[in-house]
Parts: structure tokens; C-alpha cells; sequence
């Protein structure tokens, strides 16, 4: 097993708080895998997100136990670099520009002529990025200009260009409509399918039972169930924790209540199909 | 060939003026400066005053109709010299010392203050009128990049470019708050009165605004290298127009002239 990142032990607090707003969690990410982080307000999913990436401790301050490891280095160890390695992007698109460029161009290439990548080779990635995140048409624009599911794509592209081995990112369709939502998974899903690492926060529970692989759920800072996503989304005690599980879900486990034998617990919406069709064939024979 | 990005967002200017460098137009920017503090010393007239720094203000309008910007620099000299005869009137009524030179009523006009009058109005007038020239000539980025070139902190140049960008936004973004605030039927326009009441609350969501976005950018920041170390790539970069030396020296050469002048003229 190929392990990215692991958090050994780890509790934080931020300053002045007693409560720890992250508790004694222990988790691997595998490279290449999607984590779907789950959880109600307040749990500390942004907390996770910023301890992952090292802002906490390092620019929330607070106090931080036991070791974040990044490919087994500690990630204190790694200072400017970690740029390199790890992308982050949040929920607000508004806030997400560098505020020194006039055109979308410029900001999506800020961060390699920070990196001191050669101006020709930035040239050839940012076309790249801008056509994988469909925002080519938007190059000559000032970045204040745009709509918010335009500069969330922009800040994705910004972020995706710099080629990060983890992408993490915190509920970055919380501000958007569908179309936007939708836009913004269509580049989740080809980061995906170039076996990205990543964690994403997301409220919309299908969306997370549709691209995940694993999902881990927070309550009260503590991590209190991780795991495949069929296992975990399937699993209704959590529900009573305050976890939000995807309708088609529910529906399957009322169903086997009721008597309809289905094969297994659906979690999405394609899934329930199939199984539910199947389970009434069978009913007929 | 389509242009290349990058090409797309060099600046080139024809004009030879106004496409100096900006470590240049900084320089004559100084010495402008330099030489309109020792013109307004320089008193004439029985009553002592300095009037060499009205003539001066000519340098300033030369240099925006040379750059082939005359229209737009006039545009912002508006401000400038409405605020400029605030202070005139301001200072010459108020001032007192000295004889009493005209009396109309209750108002009289002195000999000191029509002194400062006229020395404050017209320096202020110059060295903001220089400044105009500089700003409306060259372009933010440009003058970002130099203060990079010069060697200024990346901090300290990321400040200062940000802030040159946040005044622009800041005014778009009040115009619309000022719109929103109109359909819900405040007043915004009238007297000045009127415009402050209106005015003031759209600084709420304003500077709020500013200031709880701006955790998320220094955390956008680092994610994207901002703190990294070794050389930089710049995409943009700066421009020479051929006039440089010319300007750099008769620059100097004027304000050693102002200079050897007025001191000249204490001596003699
Ligand atoms: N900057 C901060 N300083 C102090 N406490 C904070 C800070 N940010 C968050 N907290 C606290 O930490 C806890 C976890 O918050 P966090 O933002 O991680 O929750 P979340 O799961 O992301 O919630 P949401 O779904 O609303 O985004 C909360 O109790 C919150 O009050
Ligand atoms: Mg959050």
C-alpha cells in the first residue's frame, strides 16, 4: 500500500479554545484513492482540511499532538515546498484570486512563476490546465470579472496547474447552482481519473456516494467512521449521528425491512436501479 | 500565427514619452519634486511671493500632451485643482499677518496669507500634478514590476500592487453597493450631505468584506507558492522606449540648474 499521508495520533486545538476541534485521529490516505469527508457543522471537516495542508498549526497557530506525515517526511519539515505537493482549494470562490493579476491567464500562471517554472513551459501548462477546466474563453478576462462557478473553476485550474500528488478540497460548490456544482465535479472526475489523491468536503451526499471511494465521518472532531464508501454510506446507525446518507440508501433499507430482498444496499441512484430491478424479477419468479 | 499568451500581456507602448521606464519616470517624478521646492522659495514681487512655481506647472502639462495623454491627465487634474483652490481661498482668507491688502466687509485678504496661498496651492498643484502624469501614463503592472526590478521585498511589491488593485475593485464594489441601497430607496445623490448619510454605510459591507476575505487569501497564497523559495519567473516584463538616458539627464541637468540658481541668488 502506497501511503501519501498519514496522521498518527493527531488532536488540535486552535488558540484560546479548550475543545480540540480535531481528536486523536489516526487515518492513511492511499495514493490515487478519493475520500469523501461527511460530517455536520461544526465537525471539524475544515479543521481537517487545514491540518492536512499544515495551515494548522502553522498559520491558525494552536496546539498540535502527535505527527501529520507527508510521504513519511513530517510536514513541518517541508516549508514553501509544500505547494508542490499538496493543492487546496475552499469554499469561497470569491476569496480564492491573488489579487496582483489582470487576466485569468496570469492568475491561473501565478503559482509557477512563483515555482520559477521557464515562461514557455508555463505558457504550454496553463493552455492545458484552461482547456481541461473549460476556461479558455475566459484567458483575457480580469479574475474579478468572473462568475462564482467561473472563478471556482479558475481557482481549481490555479491550483490543478502547479500538478499537486494530493488535492484537497473543502466543499467547493457550497456558493454555486447546479451548473456550476456540476462544471466543478467534471474536473474533480479528471483529476480522479489521473489517479489525483483527494480529499474533498462536500454537504451533497450523492455527489460524494457517486465519485468517492472511501468516505470518512466526522462528528464532534473525532473521526467516528471510515471506510469503503458502499459499507459506510449503507450504515444507518449513522444516521443517528447526525450524518447525512444518501436518499437512495434509506429507500434500500426500508425496502429490505419491508421484505424485498435486495442483494445489497444501494447508494446511488444508478446502483438502486439495478438492484431494485433485480429484486423484483426475482419477487416475480 | 495567433499571439501567444504571454505576448498578449506585454505592453507595448509608440510613444516615447510615455513609454519611458518607470525607474525613469520615478526619477524625473523626484526631481520635479526637488526643484518645486526650491522654485517656491524663491520669493518676487514687494510683497514676497513665490510665483516661479505657477509658471512650473507648465513642465507638467508639457509632459502629459508629449505622452499623448493630455485628455486623460486633464481629467484627474480636475480633483486636483479644485482641491488646490480650496486651500487657495481657505489660506487667503484666513491667514492673518502682515498688512492688510484688500478688505471686502468682514473679509480681508492679508499679506501673509496670500503668501502661503499661493505657495501651498501651487506646490500642492505641482507635485500632485506630477504625480498624476506618472500614474496616468503607466499602467499598475508596470509599476509593480519596478518596484520588483528595483529590488523591493516580494512582500512588500505583493502589498502594493494588491492595494493599487483593491482601489479599483473597492470602487466598482461601491458603485454597486451604492445601487443596491438606491433600489432599496436610500438616497445617494443630493447634496453632500446627503451623499456622506449614504455614503457611510456602504463602507460596512465594504471593508468587511476586505477584511474576512482576507484569512482565505493569504492561505490561497502559500497554496500557491507565494512563500517559496529561490528565483521567481516573471511572464510580464518591462519595456525600454529609447528615451531614457535623454530624459534621466536633462532631469538632473534642469534641477542642478534650479538649484545653482537659487543659490546663486541667496549669495548675490
Ligand atoms: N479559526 C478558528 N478559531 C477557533 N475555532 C475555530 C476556528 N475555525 C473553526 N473553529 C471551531 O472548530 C470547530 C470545527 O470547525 P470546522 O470549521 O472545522 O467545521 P466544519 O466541519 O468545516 O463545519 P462546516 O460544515 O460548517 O463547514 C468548530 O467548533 C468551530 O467553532
Ligand atoms: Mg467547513
Amino acid at each position: 500500500m502506497d501511503i501519501i499521508m498519514e496522521c498518527k495520533n493527531v488532536t488540535y486545538s486552535y488558540p484560546l479554545t479548550k475543545k480540540p476541534a480535531i481528536k486523536e485521529l489516526n487515518l492513511k490516505l492511499e495514493r490515487g484513492k478519493f475520500y469523501g469527508v461527511i460530517g455536520e457543522n461544526g465537525s471539524g471537516k475544515t479543521t481537517l482540511c487545514a491540518v492536512l495542508r499544515g495551515f494548522a498549526p502553522s498559520f491558525y497557530k494552536g496546539e498540535i499532538e502527535g505527527e501529520v506525515l507527508v510521504e513519511g517526511k513530517k510536514i513541518g519539515e517541508y516549508g514553501g515546498e509544500l505547494a508542490k505537493k499538496i493543492g487546496f482549494v475552499f469554499q469561497n470562490p470569491f476569496t480564492q484570486i491573488s489579487g496582483v493579476k489582470d487576466t485569468v491567464f496570469e492568475e491561473v500562471a501565478y503559482g509557477l512563476e512563483n515555482f520559477g517554472v521557464p515562461a514557455g513551459e508555463i505558457e504550454r501548462r496553463v493552455i492545458d490546465v484552461m482547456r481541461m477546466t473549460d476556461i479558455e474563453h475566459l484567458a483575457e478576462k480580469s479574475p474579478f470579472e468572473l462568475s462564482g462557478g467561473q472563478m471556482q473553476r479558475v481557482a481549481l485550474a490555479s491550483v490543478i496547474v502547479l500538478e499537486p500528488d494530493l488535492l484537497i478540497i473543502d466543499e467547493p460548490t457550497s456558493q454555486l447552482d447546479p451548473e456550476g456544482t456540476e462544471s466543478v465535479f467534471a474536473i474533480i472526475q479528471k483529476m480522479k481519473e489521473k489517479h489525483k489523491t483527494i480529499v474533498l468536503v462536500e454537504h451533497k451526499i450523492d455527489l460524494i456516494a457517486e465519485y468517492a471511494d472511501e468516505v470518512l465521518v466526522f462528528k464532534d472532531g473525532a473521526m467516528i467512521a471510515s471506510g469503503d464508501k458502499k459499507e459506510i454510506l449503507s450504515d444507518m446507525s449513522l444516521l443517528e449521528q447526525g450524518a447525512a446518507l444518501p436518499q437512495v440508501a434509506i429507500l434500500g433499507r426500508k425496502l429490505q425491512e419491508k421484505g424485498l430482498p435486495l442483494s445489497t444496499i444501494p447508494v446511488t441512484e444508478k446502483q438502486a436501479v439495478e438492484v431494485i430491478a433485480e429484486a423484483l424479477k426475482e419477487r416475480k419468479r | 500565427m495567433e499571439k501567444s499568451y504571454i505576448e498578449k500581456i506585454q505592453i507595448h507602448k509608440t510613444n516615447k514619452v510615455a513609454g519611458l521606464h518607470p525607474a525613469t519616470k520615478f526619477l524625473v517624478v523626484i526631481m520635479y519634486t526637488i526643484c518645486t521646492f526650491v522654485l517656491s522659495s524663491v520669493s518676487l514681487t514687494k510683497i514676497d511671493l513665490p510665483l516661479l512655481a505657477i509658471p512650473w506647472f507648465l513642465v507638467v502639462l508639457l509632459l502629459c500632451a508629449a505622452s499623448g495623454a493630455l485628455k486623460k491627465c486633464l481629467k484627474a487634474l480636475k480633483a486636483v485643482v479644485f482641491i488646490a483652490l480650496i486651500i487657495f481661498v481657505v489660506q487667503t482668507f484666513l491667514v492673518p499677518g502682515g498688512e492688510v491688502l484688500v478688505r471686502f466687509g468682514i473679509l480681508r485678504i492679508c499679506e501673509k496669507g496670500l503668501r502661503t496661498a499661493v505657495s501651498l496651492s501651487f506646490m500642492i498643484l505641482d507635485i500632485a500634478g506630477i504625480f498624476v502624469w506618472l500614474f496616468q501614463t503607466t499602467e499598475n503592472k508596470e509599476i509593480s514590476r519596478a518596484l520588483e526590478e528595483s529590488g523591493m521585498n516580494y512582500k512588500a511589491a505583493y502589498v502594493f500592487t494588491s492595494t493599487l488593485q483593491m482601489i479599483n475593485i473597492l470602487s466598482d464594489n461601491s458603485k454597486t453597493i451604492m445601487n443596491a441601497q438606491r433600489a432599496r430607496g436610500v438616497e445617494t445623490e443630493g447634496n453632500m450631505f446627503i451623499r456622506a448619510k449614504a455614503f457611510f454605510p456602504t463602507l460596512v459591507p465594504l471593508v468587511l468584506g476586505a477584511v474576512m476575505g482576507s484569512e482565505e487569501r493569504v492561505l490561497t497564497l502559500e497554496a500557491r507558492g507565494f512563500s517559496m523559495q529561490g528565483e521567481k519567473t516573471h511572464l510580464f516584463n518591462l519595456e525600454k522606449s529609447g528615451a531614457e538616458g535623454t530624459f534621466k539627464a536633462v532631469s538632473i541637468l534642469i534641477t542642478v540648474l534650479v538649484v545653482v540658481g537659487r543659490i546663486a541668488l541667496w549669495i548675490l
